[in-house]
Order: structure tokens, then sequence, then C-alpha cells
């Protein structure tokens, strides 16, 4: 917030909406990332092979790494 | 002049002349009784003529798997064997394998861009981070398509599972029964060096073609569904003379 307040020029500006854009994106990177688990794991159950607990585990790695990426641009 | 045997009277000078027929029916009753045999093939056998046409499978990580022992699908009946399970040539994996190790490296080329500098290193971090995200969800994908596209030939049919963009699932079969042509086609410079092709099935089902893309070996799919083929009409043909 208070980085917000603080806005004495046009470079906040650009910085507020830089921030908003990859938030956003980081936002909707997390809803494809958990889309991504749903699929594997259906997948995984559709066709079961010895590799499927590897790809259901990269899958949430992935997730993990998008809520990171969140909480990053959260820290902007 | 040649005359039968079973005539009521020979004639001493007359050349005997024994009726193929008479000496041929022992020999069609052996004929008949083999064939029954061939019919009820045991498993070994059958298992063995499988290896035989189609080898054995040297790693578990290769496009084309002889009688999978863990790999299954949730269609799959309680008894059905599966006897080949096939995925596209991982030759065309190439492709996207480059993409990914190039796109591993372009943050690097940031360096050079000096306007970029004026972003805080957060934002360049974050920015970083997005990339390798969307660099490894690229690669994952590729490989998840790759990876549950699937050709299976059972003992009771052909299926095909297909995955696009993880989203869309496909889901095709035939019954053996109802193949009524194989064809194959070996294209370009990459197919014939590494011996894959696409292999169509013509049926008389509903779905009236399931098409193997880029799979391997298509010539020993080709023969294995002949054999397989073979042995349905054989085990009609022979549920029709015993009924």
């Amino acid at each position: 917030m208070d980085n917000i307040l603080n806005i004495n020029g046009l470079e906040n500006y650009f910085f507020i909406i830089t921030k908003v854009f990859f938030v956003s994106c980081s936002l909707l990177y997390l809803v494809f990332a958990l889309i991504v688990v749903k699929q594997v794991t259906s997948m995984s159950k559709s066709v079961t092979d010895k590799f499927n607990a590897i790809l259901i585990l990269f899958s949430f790695i992935h997730l993990g790494f998008s809520i990171l990426l969140i909480l990053t641009m959260f820290g902007l | 002049m040649n005359r039968s045997k079973d005539l009521d009277t020979v004639a001493p000078d007359d050349e005997v002349f024994v009726s193929k027929s008479a000496e041929e029916t022992p020999k069609k009753k052996n004929i008949n009784t083999e064939k029954k045999s061939e019919v009820l093939l045991t498993k070994e056998d059958l298992t063995q003529k499988i290896y035989n046409i189609l080898g054995h499978t040297k790693s578990p990580f290769s496009s084309f798997l002889v009688r999978p022992k863990i790999l299954t699908f949730a269609e799959r009946d309680e008894n059905e064997e599966i006897y080949l399970a096939v995925r596209p040539h991982w030759i065309n994996n190439l492709s996207w394998i480059i993409v990914s190790i190039l796109m591993l490296f372009v943050p690097l080329f940031f360096r050079y861009f000096t306007f970029l500098n004026f972003f805080p290193g957060q934002y360049q971090f974050a920015a970083v981070l997005f990339w390798y995200l969307i660099t490894f969800i690229y690669a994952f994908e590729k490989f998840l398509s790759w990876y549950f596209n699937l050709f299976l030939v059972t003992d009771e049919r052909v299926v095909d599972i297909d995955f696009n963009n993880l989203l869309n699932k496909h889901f095709a079969e035939a019954d053996l029964s109802v193949i009524q042509d194989v064809s194959s086609s070996v294209r370009g410079v990459l197919g014939t060096f590494f011996n894959f092709g696409d292999v169509l099935i013509q049926t008389a089902s509903e779905v009236n073609q399931i098409n193997f893309e880029k799979v391997p070996n298509p010539e020993k799919i080709i023969k294995l569904l002949k054999e397989l083929r073979d042995l349905e009409e054989e085990k009609d043909n022979g549920g029709k003379n015993n009924g």
C-alpha cells in the first residue's frame, strides 16, 4: 500500500501498471498450473504406466513454482 | 484305360487306378486336426509367436512396447491382454527438445539489452522465473502429448488413445474381427532412416479408420495384425465347424 501511496512521478505509474500486469499474468498462470495438475492426474488414470507418479510429481512441482511466482509478484 | 478299384469286377489285365479321394480322405482328416490344434494355440505358443514377430522391448522408455506388464488403460476389459503398445517414434520429439533448449538460453540474451536494467532486480527475477516456467510447461506439455499418445493392439481390438494440448482426449477402437485393410506408409528421410511411418487401419465399424501416426516398425505392426486377424478368422471358422 505504501508503494501505491508514494506515487510521485510517471515512473511510479509505469511500475504500478507493470506490477498489475505481472500479478494478473501470474494469477492466470496459477489457474493454468492447477489445470495441468488436474489433467495429468486424469491422464494417469486413463493410461497407467511406470512413470505416471513422476509426471504427477512434476506437475505438482510446477504448481509450487507458480505459487512462488505469485508470491514474488506480490513482493514486488 | 484306368478303372476304379471299387468296381464290382476288375479285369485282370486292366491297370488298377486307385481313386485319389480314397487316398486323400485320411490326409484331410489330419489337416482338420492340425487346424483345430492351431486354433487352440496355447498361450505360450501365441506369446512366442508375438515375440518372434515383434522382438523384445529393450527399454521401458521405448516407443515400441511388446506385451507391457505395467501399462494399462481405463477402457480395458478384465481379461484383455495388451500385445503391443506404440507411441510415435522418439525422433519426432527432437524439434520441441531443441526449441526448449534454446528457450533456456533466452534470458542470457537479456543481458545485452541494457534498457532492461531500468527494472529493479525483483522484477527481473520474476520475469526470468516466469520465462523458465513457460519453458518448462512447453516442454512438459509436448512430452505429455507424446507419452499419452498411445496405439494399442490387444487380443480383442486395436485402440487409439490421444491427448491433444492437455485438454482434449480422443479414444477410438476397433475389434480385430472388423479390420478390413491395413496399409502403411514410410515417408521422408527421417522416416526411412529411423524406420517409422503411419499405419492406416480400415475397419467395417463405425470408426472406419484408425491411423497409427509416426509409429516405429510399421511392417511389424502389419504382420502382427495379419497374424491376429488370421487367428480370429480361424477361431470363427472353428466355431462354425464345431457348431
